[in-house]
């Protein structure tokens, strides 16, 4: 399963090699949309030179159902989410930090002793041993200061005590302590083995979940998903999709009212324009709360390679007083404290990512008719540009 | 302010041998700010900005133990010892010069050292002759900052125009009110559109050892750069290749769009059952591209006036060129800048807008997309290091690891140092036709900029130097050029 990673870290040079090859071969496609090529034929390379091909384009067809209220789109069916998960990194788990692996870690808490890890495994361990190591080293750093103390108390010579040394455990050099081995007697694990088969098989209660964005990319660029709504069940056409992710972001209004007027300033629109914009040049993009920015972006996707660059999303009104008169108050529209940027751009290039600020320009009422937001028309009237963001540090920059 | 305040302290933990043996531990920050070893200061010579020292452990419970309060006793007199040392000025090295409050300007009469190969302009004034007669004649005089670095730094003697008769006796060799280092600062702060924040900068800089001037020239008579080549003619020969061949894709496909009829806004994707081209992922993710993007497309203003009048008064505008210490600089005629500086205050000055960052780009001109870190030849009979390198180079090599620093690949796979690489300046970077070839590095292989650094660097640059209450943190804010550089 290419969800699980093998435990054993080697830190040899073909490190990651096998798997790499391994993912390169189940994440081959980067869009859901595959190419299937008719066997060689002589037809087929008399078409080729005529530059047509007998090339079959399939297109998945997933469903999801929507879900106005988490304002995503839950893909139940565990083929269609591996497929999404596959071809192009598209949602999440709801219960796992990217891909659904929830139902391979309970697997894996059954068996005992299992071999391999999910992803969230691995990073758990990893933690887990840091802060073992960051205790051990705290404590030799201890040790060595009284041992300094004892020798001024006692001969007067001072020593400054090392923070660093053969006596201090670095982070190259600290190995976790063996796993104690268990010293039960054989007969009753033999016994804990055969249990596991008398459980009944674990249901898979995890669903992958999409933003409005993935999956109005899916629905309406690729035609590769088919989204239900969450009431009669029944498919909804394109339009109908349209309208209800632009009114998910809206304020509700009670029922018999009539739904409210669309915006040009709705934040689907505006993060539909960047995802898709991004996703057209090829990149993987993926949600970035975690580094305090809109969206990260990877190249051919997450389980190839870290992260980029992180995205800040800033609206642009081109009309000041559309800004003043507008319903939302849509984050990052007006520029924001130093302080902030210094924070997020810290906290990127502390992970190795550079900071981009994504201007999305939102149009002005006075120029466009409203009813230009009844199709996906209207994003044509959208532009997005990128400002980089880095440090620019005199004293390395002499020469 | 401290000079090594950027630097690495990787060295200085390899001190005396005396010590215990030291290693640079990963996780002591490069950036924080330890307290500074004064024990190591000579106690009466002249006061030295001392290098940082490694961060101590936390104190004991109780004010710290014997031994932590011997230790920091000991650095508190070493630093007392180091402040109470009188400055002295050698009076072989000084200069001097005359401030003249009306016209914002310092005339030097005495110019000793190096500074002023870097600073200062010459200025032509009126002087009156001893005949009576009035002749023009020019003389070297310095801005306010100028005035005020020097002056602080004690290279400078500064005297105040004054009305006093100077021929009296007694007077010989004053040329007016001495000047002490408040009252510079004080009188020479506000004039000529400095700020405490752009001085700030500016001496941050010059004690780096950069030369710094006006970009808007104060006076006629203030030299200045020559302007900016017109954006068209930087064009690298490698990337014309490289645009043909993106662009012509794009121009086929929309081609194609305009046969087939309009496009369809319910269905943006076609791919055409027969046509060989189409059926690969690179025409797909090319077919998608039909947001408008880059900063080409212009902005929008239902009102232009008022868009006009918040571009006067905007604070963002250059206001510091920056010359490297080792671009060669020519005080009448300084060169193109390295860079370009604009300085804000952070606690009444917010982001910059959108607009604000496009009228500075604006000004700027357009730089070739950097080119990668020169590696050393392999040689053809060695595929196992030519296997290892591209393997180093494809970043999908360090997932799940601590990503190394970009260097360390290059130098760690190549044991032999690399080739010094010609440092290349501004105006090299930008007409590479006006100068001879540089001799090739590589044998048969080209170097093409990496798409990550071109993304990186963008494709203008602007700096802000962004003064929190005297705490300078430099910004780059770059061009984006994302849609130049796809990933598929």
């Amino acid at each position: 399963m290419s969800m699980i990673t093998p435990s054993t870290r080697s830190r040899g040079p073909n490190k990651g090699g096998a798997r790499r090859n391994e993912n390169n071969r189940i994440y081959a496609n980067p869009l859901p949309i595959i190419f299937n090529e008719p066997p060689p034929s002589r037809i087929r390379s008399v078409l080729n030179t005529l530059g047509l091909s007998l090339t079959e384009v399939v297109s998945p067809h997933c469903e999801g159902i929507f879900d106005p209220i988490t304002r995503s789109v839950w893909v139940t069916s565990s083929k269609h989410t591996m497929l999404l998960w596959r071809r192009g990194f598209f949602g999440k788990g709801d219960l796992s930090r990217s891909e659904p692996s929830w139902l391979a870690r309970q697997i894996n808490n059954r068996r005992v002793g299992g071999k391999q890890m999910t992803s969230e495994e691995v990073t758990a361990k990893r933690r887990a041993e840091r802060r073992q190591f960051k205790l051990d080293r705290a404590a030799a750093i201890a040790a060595v200061a009284a041992e300094a103390e004892a020798i001024f108390e006692t001969e007067g010579r001072v020593i400054k005590p090392a923070l660093s040394g053969p006596a201090i455990p670095s982070a190259a050099t600290w190995r976790p302590a063996p796993a104690p081995v268990p010293e039960t007697p054989a007969t009753p694990t033999l016994e804990e083995e055969e249990e596991p088969v008398e459980l009944e098989p674990i249901e898979d209660i995890e669903h992958l979940q999409l933003t409005l964005q993935e999956a109005f990319f899916l629905a309406w660029s690729l035609d590769c998903l088919t989204v239900l709504d969450p009431h009669t069940n029944d498919a909804m056409t394109l339009k109908q999709i349209w309208h209800a992710f632009q009114i998910a972001h809206l304020p509700p209004t009670l029922p018999p009212a009539p739904s409210p007027p669309l915006q040009f300033d709705n934040p689907f629109l505006i993060n539909y324009v960047v995802y898709h914009h991004y996703r057209s040049l090829g990149w993987v993009v993926k949600g970035g709360i975690k580094f305090c920015v809109d969206y990260l972006l990877y190249k051919r996707g997450p389980v190839f390679t870290h992260a980029e660059f992180a995205m800040v999303v800033c609206p642009i009104y081109e009309d000041s007083e559309d800004q003043e008169t507008s319903s939302l108050d849509l984050q990052n529209s007006s520029p924001f404290a130093w302080s902030w940027l210094s924070t997020i751009n810290r906290v990127n290039s502390q992970v190795q990512k550079t900071l981009i600020l994504v201007y999305v320009t939102i149009p002005a009422r006075s120029r466009l008719s409203l009813d230009i937001l009844n199709t996906p028309a209207c994003l044509q009237h959208y532009s997005v540009r990128e400002v980089t963001i880095r440090r620019f540090i005199p004293a390395r920059m002499r020469d | 302010m401290d000079d090594s305040l950027e630097q690495p302290t990787a060295l200085l933990a390899k001190s005396p041998p005396s010590d215990q043996v030291e290693e640079e531990d990963d996780q002591s920050s490069d950036e924080e700010d330890g307290g500074l070893d004064w024990t190591k200061l000579p106690g009466i010579a002249r006061p030295v900005i001392p290098k940082r020292g490694e961060k101590d452990f936390e104190p004991k419970p109780g004010g710290g133990s014997g031994l932590q309060l011997h230790v920091l006793d000991r650095a508190r007199a070493a630093m007392f010892d180091a402040l109470r040392a009188t400055r002295t000025i050698s009076s072989k090295a000084v200069s001097y010069a005359i401030w003249y409050p009306n016209i914002g300007r310092s005339h030097v009469t005495l110019a000793k050292g190096i500074h002023f190969s870097s600073m200062g302009h010459s200025a032509p004034r009126p002087v009156l002759e001893e005949n009576g007669k009035e002749k023009i004649q020019k003389r070297l005089e310095l801005l306010p900052e100028e005035t005020i670095y020097l002056v602080e730094r004690g290279s400078l003697f500064c005297w105040k125009e004054t009305d006093v008769d100077l021929s009296a006796p007694g007077m010989d060799g004053v040329a007016g009110v001495p000047m002490t280092v408040q009252q510079v600062h004080t009188e020479m702060i506000g004039i000529e559109d400095l700020t405490l924040e752009k001085y700030q900068v500016y001496t941050y800089l010059k004690r780096l050892g950069y030369a710094v001037t006006r970009t808007n020239p104060p006076s006629s008579y203030y030299p200045t750069p020559p302007p900016w080549p017109t954006a068209t003619q930087p064009k690298k020969r490698l990337t014309i290749f490289q645009r043909i061949l993106s662009i012509f894709p794009l121009w086929t496909s929309r081609l194609r769009r305009l046969l087939a009829g309009g496009f369809d806004w319910w269905r943006p994707l076609r791919i055409s059952r027969w046509l060989h081209h189409d059926k690969n992922y690179g025409s797909l993710f090319r077919s998608l591209r039909f947001m408008s993007a880059g900063h080409n497309v212009p902005l929008h203003h239902p009102n232009p006036e008022k868009r006009l009048e918040k571009q006067k008064s905007s604070p963002y505008q250059i206001f510091y060129n920056l010359y490297k210490p080792s671009t060669p600089f020519k005080r009448s005629a300084p060169p193109l800048p390295d860079f370009q500086i604009v300085v804000i205050n952070a606690r009444t000055t917010p982001m910059p807008t959108l607009q604000e960052l496009t009228d500075l780009f604006d000004e700027l001109p357009t730089l070739p997309p950097p080119l990668p870190r020169q590696r050393r030849h392999i040689p053809p009979q060695t595929s196992t290091t030519v296997a290892a390198n591209t393997r180093a180079a494809d970043p999908g090599a360090i997932v799940n690891t601590v990503a190394p620093p970009p260097v360390t690949p290059a130098r760690t796979l190549n044991p032999l140092p690399s080739p010094p690489v010609p440092r290349q300046s501004l105006i090299r970077r930008i007409f590479p036709w006006a100068f001879a070839p540089l001799p090739p590095q590589t044998t048969g292989q080209v170097r093409r900029p990496h798409p990550f650094m071109a993304l990186k660097a963008g494709r203008k640059l602007i700096v802000i130097a962004v003064v929190d209450a005297g705490s300078i943190s430099f910004f780059r804010f770059g061009q984006g050029d994302f849609t130049e550089w796809p990933m598929a």
